[in-house]
């Protein structure tokens, strides 16, 4: 038996001010005023969140963590030796507007070993726990060898966790919870 | 190891639509890096524990005004140090302040907006004043009431849990289909304890640091 406190469900009502005013939510600058800038190619993700029957999910707290331009996470166990980059933390939450749509602005994560260019996800909202997954990027040599992608053994499955280029500095995806199209989702919890 | 299916909550319609449908895979050992979120957390004034006045000096909220509190442990009972907790309920007659909670009947309390902050000390202890929460309706068509309960969403110091507590003693936890969707073995653990009448403490063990590793 688990001595852990279960997970639940956000809910409905999770208040709004703690996703926009007091998180990050744009790693792509540090604020608006300031010349400093992250290492790095700007990019932005944007996309949807689509249930079963294909309606948008608003109100989705979505928060992802990425390495920055050097492949280094600003994390204590990141004993890599890769720069960290002062301007550029890593961590941001979003929430989805009424449509369901998102947008990710950030610098586009640097490879690291086998590992190609990805983003990871933690995705919370009313009738589900937390879910996790990772997206990766269009036209990266490493994605074909990359450890997570390899583990989804379909292709057609596989292609759902990589966004699509759609420009310069421009990726979509849209993220499907549950049934045709279904994203992959991961299991943080096994060891 | 097995593929995890998550639940699917009966009667909620969301959970329905967006608990996937397929098991959740398994991450390969080369991706195990344990590099979970180390989010720089945001500032918390002490004064965002208090949910039981807008602002100092302002009327209190109505209804029944408590503590809860408790210690955040980790799997090795090590304080989670530093975390911060965002906390939200319903107001004494059961309605959020949230404006999608408009189909809900129950009055707003201008002097109640729900929702607050803290960060867990060296021991890893919290402490929020609000009002206790009032029952509401989820599905007039079936019925369905959720009982009282005070949302938990806890973020940094290697950690990230949301959760839900409820009270206890009460006759409406046995029949919530979200409460029910807990193994039953570990129900009591969303379930605060009453050291006093008008505290209650809720103890919470989260995986410990660096243990997720997506």
């Amino acid at each position: 038996m688990t001595i852990f406190t279960p997970e639940a469900t956000l809910g409905p009502f999770y208040p709004g001010v703690f996703a926009l005013e007091q998180m990050p939510h744009d790693l792509s600058r540090v604020t608006p005023i300031l010349a400093h800038r992250p290492q790095g190619r700007p990019i932005r993700v944007s996309g949807r969140f689509l249930d079963a029957l294909g309606m948008p999910v608003p109100s989705l707290i979505v928060e992802f963590w990425q390495a920055n331009a050097h492949g280094r996470y600003r994390h204590p166990l990141d004993q890599s030796g890769r720069p960290l980059d002062p301007q550029f933390d890593g961590f941001a939450r979003v929430r989805t507007d009424d449509d369901g749509a998102y947008t990710f602005a950030t610098i586009m994560p640097g490879a690291r070993g086998a590992r190609a260019p990805h983003l990871r996800l933690t995705i919370f909202a009313s009738g589900i726990d937390r879910l996790v997954t990772q997206i990766f990027f269009d036209e990266e040599p490493l994605n074909e060898t990359d450890p997570v992608l390899c583990a989804v053994k379909d292709p057609d499955v596989r292609r759902r966790l990589v966004a699509k280029k759609t420009g310069d500095a421009e990726f979509t995806l849209d993220i499907v919870m549950r049934g045709h199209n279904e994203t992959p989702f991961f299991d943080d919890w096994a060891r | 190891m097995t593929n995890r299916v998550l639940p699917v909550v009966h009667n909620d319609r969301e959970s329905e639509a967006r608990t996937p449908s397929q098991p959740l895979l398994i991450l390969p050992s080369e991706a195990r890096d344990a590099f979970d979120p180390m989010p720089v957390l945001p500032p918390v004034s002490p004064r965002e524990a208090d949910l039981t006045r807008i602002a100092p000096g302002r009327p209190r909220a109505s209804g029944d005004a408590i503590v809860v509190t408790g210690r955040i442990l980790d799997e090795d009972r090590r304080p989670v140090r530093r975390s911060v907790l965002e906390i939200w309920n319903a107001n004494t007659r059961g309605r959020y302040s949230h404006i999608r909670d408009l189909a809900n009947p129950a009055p707003l309390d201008p002097n109640f907006y729900g929702f607050g902050r803290a960060t867990t000390d060296d021991d890893g202890v919290y402490r929020i004043r609000t009002i206790k929460p009032g029952p509401y309706i989820a599905r007039t068509d079936i019925g369905w009431w959720r009982p009282p309960h005070v949302h938990f969403s806890l973020l940094g110091g290697g950690v990230r849990l949301v959760t839900q507590m409820y009270f206890p003693n009460e006759p409406l936890n046995e029949k919530d289909y979200i409460h029910m969707t807990v193994p039953a073995d570990e129900r009591s653990r969303t379930i605060a304890s009453a050291v006093q009448p008008d505290v209650f403490q809720f103890d919470l063990v989260v995986r410990g640091r660096f243990q997720n590793f997506v």
